[in-house]
């Protein structure tokens, strides 16, 4: 699979600051690729770079396809109705707009609605529709589903995956762990201005290993131990609670989730 | 050219769909005609033969000033901007629709106050019609590149009203359009030349074409034009 996307030793600095230390990465074609990070990692930095919407100090950006942008903080016209700012934006672009795809966002719906009036939900369709008005073949979602309730980010994901099928890249910038499990091919984490970890979610999860806690709560209360190998940990220990004639209520054991792996990269741990 | 004009009808209609525009170009004008247009021509019978100007001038000036500085604001004051550049729309888009829009409202609230004044006040009709309407329509222009600046330098709504007040307010009461400029002390003579409300109603009543009036409103358009593209340019990345 061939690169869409290819960013060598990316450096920006907002005056004393630095935010990308020279960041490398790549993203391939037709896969969904999430730039992960705490608030404030320069996720969208790194978009706005890659965008040409931010200069940066150093290093290269080269971008394989038309791109279409969907911000994280964008606004229209108060009184702009949906169908009037995607007529605009597709004939400035010299394209037409695709009616099935605004069906499918949902748009014929809210048409006689001015933006003002729409829901958090409903804007974050429009921006997609308008994202997708110049026929991209490299899509830039930032953080595209916060703010959104569950049937918003359900729907939302929906359409993510769909444009994927019919061939576009998708970058997204997300601090939602589960959502990038659910929809990401790869994922990048940025930490301290450099990528912590590249790779698939599997592969993340991989870095998890063996490691687990056991917590074993008794009538005397309750005791966690930590285990490199839950198998050969847990029955030495259950005969030990036998041995002292303690009766056990319960058991837990805890691999921890790639949210808690996601965190500790993220935060550099 | 087709995306361009459809930008200008939406903004045509956009700016129809907003109650300020509304109020700043048509209604505050048209009633402070219907007002000062009785007092001016009870009080001074001869200033029939200047209402039609001076109640335009003030007309224009507040359209332009109070009117246009906020819709620009919100294009280039907060995110508005980026949707523009995220999607291949070049950044002086906002800038020209809003003043192209601007500029035939308060074109066509000029042809209003010029219709009703002498059916309703017996209002003198300019001699060269040609030369007024030229006069406005360059005045239209100096007035909206002036609100323009405000518009894309100021980049808060509550500040922008400020400004806008503050070169209006000097700009109505120098110009001449309420009492004459030589009854003014000299240095409020001199402070009424650097607005273009002056300029515009001494063009205006005229009738001829003078350098010497036209002149300094090329100069302050072609310097806020300037100002302009610097301040476009610093919002492109």
């Amino acid at each position: 699979m061939s690169d869409a996307i290819k960013i060598s030793n990316l450096k920006k600095s907002y005056g004393t600051h630095l935010v990308l230390d020279g960041l490398n990465f790549c993203v391939r074609q037709g896969e969904i690729f999430a730039l992960l990070g705490v608030n404030g990692a320069g996720k969208t930095t790194t978009l706005e770079c890659i965008e040409g919407l931010r200069t940066y100090d150093d290093g290269n950006i080269a971008v394989y396809g038309k791109m279409g942008i969907q911000l994280q903080s964008s606004s229209l016209p108060e009184r702009i109705k949906p169908l009037e700012a995607v007529k605009l934006f597709a004939k400035w672009n010299g394209t037409s707009p695709d009616k099935v795809m605004l069906s499918n966002l949902g748009i014929y719906e809210i048409a006689n609605k001015q933006y003002r009036q729409l829901s958090t939900g409903q804007k974050r369709r429009l921006h997609l529709a308008l994202a997708l008005t110049r026929n991209p073949d490299i899509l830039f979602l930032d953080e595209p589903t916060a703010g959104l309730d569950v049937e918003g980010r359900l729907f939302l994901h929906e359409q993510i995956r769909r444009l994927k099928a019919i061939g576009k890249t998708i970058v997204l910038a997300s601090h939602d762990m589960a959502e990038v499990e659910d929809l990401c091919d790869r994922i990048a984490i940025i930490s301290d201005g450099r990528i912590a970890f590249a790779g698939t979610v599997k592969q993340l999860g991989q870095t998890i290993g063996e490691r687990c806690t056991i917590t074993i709560q008794t009538e005397h209360g309750m005791e966690t131990y930590e285990s490199e190998n839950i198998g050969e940990s847990l029955l030495p220990l259950l005969l030990q609670y036998k041995q002292n004639g303690e009766v056990i209520l319960d058991i837990q054991t805890d691999r921890g989730s790639l949210e808690q792996r996601f965190l500790k990269i993220a935060k550099g741990e | 050219m087709g995306a361009f004009f459809y930008g200008v009808s939406l903004q045509w209609k956009l700016d129809i769909r907003s109650k300020t525009l509304l109020i700043t170009c048509y209604l505050v004008p048209l009633l402070f005609f219907a007002i000062m247009g009785g007092i001016f021509t009870s009080v001074m019978p001869e200033t029939r033969d200047t209402l039609i100007s001076s109640m335009t001038v003030f007309g224009v000036t507040m359209g332009a000033l109070i009117g246009l500085p906020p819709s620009l604001v919100e294009i280039y004051g907060g995110d508005m901007k980026k949707i523009y550049q995220a999607n291949g729309v070049p950044l002086s888009l906002g800038l020209v629709l809003a003043n192209l829009s601007a500029y035939l409202h308060l074109f066509l609230m000029s042809i209003i106050l010029s219709v009703a004044a002498p059916l309703v006040f017996h209002a003198e009709m300019p001699e060269n019609m040609g030369m007024y309407f030229i006069s406005l329509g360059i005045f239209i222009a100096v007035s909206l590149s002036v609100a323009s600046v405000i518009g894309l330098a100021v980049k808060d709504q509550a500040k922008t009203a400020m400004f806008s007040i503050l070169i209006f307010l000097p700009s109505v009461l120098l110009s001449g359009i309420m009492f004459p400029m030589e009854l003014l002390p000299k240095a409020f003579e001199a402070a009424g030349k650097i607005f273009p409300a002056s300029w515009g109603y001494r063009m205006m009543t005229e009738q001829v074409f003078l350098l010497e009036s036209f002149l300094p409103l090329l100069l302050m358009f072609v310097l806020a034009v300037v100002i302009c593209r610097i301040l476009l340019r610093r919002m492109d990345p």
